[in-house]
């Protein structure tokens, strides 16, 4: 009821998804079918359900949702290791990003169980019987669990995430103090996963011109990091209708980030410092 | 762009609505603007029933006639639920506006909060005016 943390799975069984059909006001191409029931491993006692988002862009077939029977006790706790599993023994096809199998990477963030998370810090245990796994929420696929992030990375290359100044080049460093140092904590951690943006539901109706929290976030470190010069530039950059405040606070992405991090709490800071400026 | 010449499928979008887990977060954000929407309709039945008193007897006493019927009345108490709701749920964002309240907890509690706040206020405002109107 309470959720303290991110990492906390929701606990409610009645309130799944939205009341509305599966494939409400979906595009053709993007309609969801039944897919394959594969079948249970020979020998296997504790067995779990998973149900897997698949699409082959060369098999001439739309989206479908393939059954498959994981063998508990021969694969490892998190979420990836099931994928793994089913991709060494069961079938070969399926395709997903994965890199450091430790949560610091980002790359196999995926939307389980209706909420986006990264497979490999979720655990097995705490997704339900049978267990969704879908790719990122509105994001363009270009196979199985593997969304197209350019149009997300674009966004993020658009706020100009490097240090700008105007002062000369010192001979070291650019000296901060610590607390200084300590305003870019809870921002500089971000591993640009996407979990955020593909949760946000303002991004899902305006992503085209809206940058979306993780890219916000990204966008106040910048602001808020003391050794950057051009901070009136970068805001003035975010004058705009939707680039900014598109944002309505649904915060979302506060309660889906793997990080921990708080995309809310950093537009709701830049919001301010926009309304600061003008007085 | 990737590539999207014509011989190619364009590529699916991956649910989105469809697919979500509602969370409180989602869930009382989009109430806000339901009720918003539900309450900006009231507001127009609102004048119709001050019209309808300043028209005259015959006028208030249909339109009286509309509100205290069942159905009037189960509108009327929605839109006391809605009108708390959104006005909690308002004083919600006037907080989050001054950079306060972010930490999850603390959204999940306020959350909670405007739910029960608004429960609550609907209950009294209803008995109350059971009272008001002997």
């Amino acid at each position: 009821m309470i959720i303290d943390s991110s990492k906390q799975v929701s606990r409610n069984h009645l309130f799944k998804r939205f009341p509305i059909p599966t494939n409400f006001g979906v595009t053709k191409e993007s309609r969801v079918d039944r897919g394959k029931a594969w079948p249970v491993p020979a020998g296997a006692t504790r067995t779990k359900s998973f149900e897997i988002y698949r699409y082959d862009p060369d098999s001439g077939r739309g989206p479908h949702v393939d059954t498959f029977e994981l063998d508990l006790d021969d694969c490892g706790p998190m979420v990836l290791d099931a994928l793994i599993w089913i991709k060494s023994k069961v079938d070969s096809t399926l395709t997903f990003r994965r890199s450091c199998r430790e949560g610091v990477c980002g790359s196999c963030a995926m939307n389980m169980d209706g909420t986006n998370w990264l497979a490999c810090t979720r655990f097995i245990s705490e997704m339900e019987s049978p267990a969704r796994i879908y790719p990122l929420a509105n994001m363009k696929i270009i196979k199985d669990l593997v969304p197209d992030q350019t149009h997300v990375f674009a966004q993020y290359a658009a706020i100009e995430p490097w240090l700008q100044s105007k002062t000369p080049t010192p001979e070291r460093e650019r000296r901060q103090s610590v607390e200084e140092r300590s305003q870019i904590d809870g921002y500089y951690e971000c591993i640009l996963c996407f979990c955020c943006t593909s949760g946000c539901p303002s991004h899902w109706w305006n992503g085209n011109r809206f940058l979306g929290p993780a890219v916000l976030l990204q966008a106040w470190r910048w602001l808020t990091d003391s050794r950057d010069e051009a901070a009136e530039e970068r805001l003035d950059k975010l004058e705009d209708p939707f680039r900014l405040y598109r944002c309505h606070t649904i915060l979302n992405c506060t309660r889906t980030c793997p990080k921990g991090l708080n995309p809310g709490k950093a537009i709701a800071h830049i919001k301010k410092t926009m309304i600061e400026r003008q007085s | 762009m990737a590539s999207s010449s014509p011989s190619e499928p364009q590529r699916p979008l991956s649910p989105n609505i469809q697919l979500y887990r509602p969370q409180l977060t989602s869930v009382l954000s989009i109430l806000n603007r339901l009720t918003g929407i539900l309450l900006s309709i009231a507001a127009i039945a609102l004048v119709i029933w001050l019209l309808a008193a300043a028209a005259g007897p015959q006028a208030y006493a249909i339109v009286q006639a509309a509100l205290a019927s069942w159905t009037g009345q189960v509108i009327l108490f929605g839109c006391t639920f809605a009108f708390f709701l959104h006005f909690f749920g308002g004083i919600r964002h006037l907080v989050w506006d001054t950079v306060h309240g972010f930490e999850l907890r603390t959204i999940y509690m306020s959350g909670w909060a405007v739910v029960a706040a608004s429960i609550v206020m609907t209950a009294v405002a209803w008995i109350a005016s059971v009272y008001i109107g002997r």
